[in-house]
């Protein structure tokens, strides 16, 4: 094994050192200030469409044919029942969901639904709280941990969520710039719609083998106003206690 | 190496004329379109009497020693014009962009590659872009189709003159064609080669020419313009096809590819 | 074996695949509805010429530092918990997951689709190795079903009509109920997976990305069954490409944009999900034990001997759905894991150029594919240079090498050229019937399938000398 890892690098930096016509390694320092180069220049080539705000962006992308989610929002997060038992009687499905085991979640009164912690293969509906969005595609942003299981996004049948508007990044490298150098998270789930396949002739079809309906709420803004200017200051967490 | 300057004094630039070894034996009329062309947009045309072939098919073979001799006679035999011109993409980028890579191991070659390169041009965008020039008086009422064939296309950028000189065309009209951009299945050797698949290309592609209704079907390569042309007619379609070239020369009234004189 | 009869096996391959009109069907249908989608997608993002030099220039980079970028990786990935494995070749690879399924006592395993694991003949060693395999992505499924091999590297069962796809899940799901619509096979599919995810032992997956500064394996896939094959079993695999690396999340994100427009023609794929080590302490789910196997399996060869550029290759099928002849034949003709362009440059590497000689000349070298490459990949200049080896290494038939030494002499010589080509064409003319060629020997290729023009009486060069004598 360790034979096999000794001569594949040696072959690349043969290979590597012909190519460079025999002059040195570059070090480390001179190969990050390359990497960050092109990490810069990425930001001119982001498809343009934030206009309206990076809340409305997300929203219109999540709701999008492309995304097919649908959406709605709410003053705070405390509202977030309510607009579960809406969606619930409005699919017509039977009060009883597995909810995330998410301190701000179980903080909540769920006072007519039945919660349970535990989540089955064959789960009708899970409730979920993200760790936040991204505007640029509609994406929803899952971290793995003890109150954020990965299962709660990928066996329920319908997904419910729950995300703060103030947690909402422009584009998708400002979601992986928060967290560059911070310790990763087991599994960063990013979610943009219902799970999909193309795989029958290239028709898109939802309910693959993830959930086949995504519902968000948006909670923690002000009343929605179409011109509310890009967030300039991100949301930015320094490390990973930082998030609720 | 540019010819001498009492060449151009005489009226305008000096146009060394490569018909390639396709026009040569299979449609002389889009070399002397070509000439009536040239000529038009002010060009003073010399026809090398010592041309052969490009080296197209050694090169797309893989016989690169092969494609080397013919590149150094042809270079050796168009250098001293001012502008190269080639009624064919294919073998116009064969020129401009292929020769300099055969030669990228010999400074001296190279060198003389990449100055012909510079000067050489497909016809119909020599006609538009070097020379600024659009047919006059000239009228062919019929509807006509074009496919973009791929060298011109994606080697050399041409997609825009052809339409231009032809909308320029008095009474004809132009039809888009679904997948104009998309290889008629030719591909040199390929088509005799791999026959079968060239066939299925072809057929497609012929199919999509019958259904935009067109008189006519227009191109720049004779290669591409002889497949589709034959399949066409062992289809029993009644699509004429032509070389853009003999349209802006006011040949549109004769023979069409594959009928007799 | 003898390369007649390896011409004739691709030819015979061809042959089949022409002669089935649901094939051509099939292949229409999804290649057609993703050369739209993919175009929709390119109209509403005017950045994509630049993000596409930026994905060139971020593939180039790491190959450029591809030894220092894989030891980053493999320490961040230690770090994190994850076990890595190196692996010479695609055998190597497929003794060590065998090993690790047989020590984690594994009797079924779960798979998400990759298709390094196709290259390196995963499935065949799962099988020898007696464990029994479970493919979770949909397409991979329906081909397990019908006992194929892929034939697309995104949609790996494109060669199946929903009809078809509908046959087959009658004959083999418990409970297919009716099947008369996409929407309704999907569903019965969902029902046929789902008991197996929580039974399996062990999860296997591929990487699209390998991130150096965190150790994360990035997966990307539409159905969810990426992270439904790797979190429940005890164990995770994942086995990737040494050339799969990128710097940083944010470097991944640049070439997502690239890959999944280019794929799909959508945004982003529904998951995308970063695997970083095992479950960690209070993880109410993920893996006890997490693998990587780092294979090499001819990639260090492609950098050394020329074919560095296709190690930017990031697997998004554009080239495939582009390509005239992948259109025409599909992917079983090309008779390797990889068909269509990218499968024409990688298969000569991976198996060997004379059992794959073929595949660079099955190609009309019209460029598409380089022109839809999301990594800017010069597949055509890679496709000749293939070419030019079968021809210095003497792959090439003696008789076209001839007729070629006949040719040139003749290019060389222009006087001689004249008489040859004055002879051809009058030769030529014998066969014609009025202004076409219906039949001629030599020229079977053409005439069986099209008409010849009849040529002019003389070449151009003779008319131009009589009408334009010289002074």
């Amino acid at each position: 094994m360790s034979d096999a890892r000794s001569t594949i690098l040696s072959a690349i930096r043969a290979a590597l050192g012909r190519r460079r016509g025999g002059s040195a390694m570059a070090d480390e320092v001179t190969i990050a200030a390359e990497a960050e180069h092109l990490r810069a220049r990425a930001d001119a080539t982001r498809p343009d469409r934030l206009r309206g705000g990076a809340e409305n962006a997300f929203l219109e992308r999540l709701v999008s044919p492309a995304v097919a989610a649908t959406a709605e929002r709410v003053a705070s997060l405390s509202d977030f029942p309510a607009a579960v038992r809406r969606y619930l009687t409005a699919q017509g499905l039977a009060s009883s969901v597995a909810l995330q085991p998410h301190p701000d979640l179980l903080a909540l009164d769920w006072s007519g639904i039945e919660t349970h912690g535990q989540i089955g293969i064959d789960e009708p509906v899970a409730v979920g709280l993200a760790l936040g969005a991204i505007a640029e595609t509609g994406t929803l942003v899952f971290h793995s941990g003890p109150t954020s299981p990965t299962l709660f996004a990928f066996f329920p049948t319908h997904h419910i969520v729950a995300v703060e508007t103030g947690r909402i990044w422009n584009w998708l490298e400002d979601y992986a710039d928060a967290f560059a150098g911070c310790a990763q998270p087991r599994n960063v789930n990013l979610i943009t719609g219902a799970s999909g396949t193309t795989d029958i002739e290239g028709t898109l079809v939802r309910g693959a083998h993830g959930p086949g309906w995504l519902h968000v709420v948006l909670f923690g803004s002000a009343a929605p106003s179409p011109d509310r200017p890009v967030a300039t200051d991100p949301p930015h967490f320094t490390s990973l206690d930082n998030v609720k | 190496m540019l010819q001498d300057s009492s060449r151009e004094s005489a009226g305008g630039p000096c146009v060394g004329l490569f018909v390639s070894c396709l026009v040569d034996a299979m449609r002389p009329a889009i070399g002397f379109a070509a000439i009536n062309l040239l000529e038009a947009a002010g060009c003073r045309v010399e026809v090398p009497l010592q041309q052969t072939c490009c080296g197209q098919p050694a090169l797309n073979s893989g016989d690169l020693a092969g494609a080397r001799q013919i590149a150094q006679h042809t270079i050796a035999l168009l250098e001293p014009f001012q502008y190269v011109v080639v009624p064919s993409g294919s073998c116009a980028a064969t020129i401009r962009v292929h020769y300099t890579e055969l030669f990228h191991e010999d400074p001296v070659w190279r060198a003389r590659a990449e100055a012909l390169a510079a000067r050489t041009h497909e016809l119909l965008s020599f006609l538009v872009d070097i020379r600024g020039w659009l047919p006059k008086q000239v009228a062919l009422p019929a509807s006509a189709t074009y496919h973009d064939s791929c060298s011109g296309l994606r080697e050399l950028g041409i997609h825009a003159q052809p339409r231009r000189l032809l909308a320029a065309v008095e009474g004809l009209s132009l039809r888009p064609l679904e997948g104009n951009a998309t290889c008629c299945g030719f591909g040199g050797m390929f088509c005799v080669k791999y026959a079968a698949i060239s066939n299925a290309i072809v057929a497609e592609k012929a199919q999509s020419i019958e259904a935009t209704g067109a008189e006519l079907l227009l191109g720049g390569d004779l290669g591409c313009l002889m497949n589709l042309a034959g399949k066409l007619h062992r289809c029993g379609s009644r699509v004429r096809v032509f070389h853009t070239a003999e349209i802006l020369a006011g040949m549109g009234d004769g023979p069409a590819i594959g009928e007799a004189t | 074996m003898s390369g007649a009869r390896e011409r004739l096996s691709f030819d015979a391959r061809v042959r089949d695949a022409l002669a089935d009109p649901l094939l051509k069907v099939a292949i229409d249908r999804t290649t057609g509805n993703a050369r739209t989608k993919r175009a929709a997608a390119m109209a509403a993002w005017p950045g994509f010429s630049s993000a596409r030099e930026l994905g060139r220039d971020i593939k180039d980079h790491v190959i450029a530092h591809l030894d220092h970028y894989l030891v980053q990786f493999e320490r961040n990935a230690r770090a994190s918990g994850a076990q890595v494995h190196w692996a010479l070749s695609g055998p190597e690879a497929c003794d060590i997951v065998v090993a690790i399924c047989r020590k984690a006592g594994a009797r079924t395993v779960t798979r998400s689709k990759s298709m390094l694991g196709e290259e390196i003949g995963l499935p065949h060693a799962l099988q020898e190795a007696a464990i029994e395999r479970v493919e979770t992505d949909l397409a991979e499924h329906i081909i397990q079903l019908a006992g194929d091999p892929p034939s697309h590297i995104i949609w790996p069962a494109l060669h199946k009509t929903r009809e078809q796809v509908a046959e087959l899940f009658h004959a083999h799901h418990h409970d297919p109920g009716t099947l008369d619509s996409i929407e309704a096979m999907v569903a019965s599919a969902r029902r046929e997976l789902r008991g197996r995810y929580l039974a399996a032992d062990v999860g296997i997956s591929g990487a699209n990305f390998l991130i150096a500064d965190t150790g994360a394996v990035c997966t990307v896939t539409n159905e969810g069954n990426a992270e439904l094959t790797t979190t429940p079993p005890r164990v995770h695999i994942v086995t990737a490409g040494i050339e799969k690396l990128v710097p940083s999340c944010a470097h991944a994100m640049a070439m997502l944009r690239l890959l999944v427009r280019s794929a799909t023609g959508a945004e982003l794929t529904q998951y995308t999900t970063f695997h970083c080590g095992p479950k960690r302490a209070g993880d109410l789910d993920g893996p006890a034990e997490f693998h990587i196997v780092l294979i090499d399996g001819g990639r260090t060869r492609m950098l050394a001997e020329g074919l560095a550029e296709m190690l930017r290759c990031i697997r998004c099928g554009a080239c495939l759905n582009h390509c005239v002849v992948y259109r025409q034949i599909g992917g079983h003709a090309y008779g390797s894991v990889y068909p269509g362009p990218m499968g024409s440059v990688l298969t000569p590497m991976l198996d060997g150029l004379p059992q794959s000689k073929d595949l660079p000349r099955a190609c009309t070298l019209n460029g598409q594919c380089q022109e839809v490459c999301p990594v800017a990949i010069p597949l055509p200049t890679l496709l000749r240079g293939w070419r030019d080896r079968i021809w210095s290494t003497g792959l090439e038939s003696v008789t076209v090498r001839q007729g070629f030494a006949v040719w040139r002499f003749l290019a060389l010589h222009p006087a001689l050229y004249r008489q040859a080509s004055a002879m051809a064409v009058w030769m030529m003319a014998w066969f014609a019937r009025g202004g076409w060629i219906a039949r001629m020997p030599l020229a079977g290729g053409w005439t069986r399938y099209r008409d010849m023009p009849r040529p002019p009486r003389r070449p151009f060069i003779a008319q131009y000398r009589r009408r334009m004598p010289r002074p």
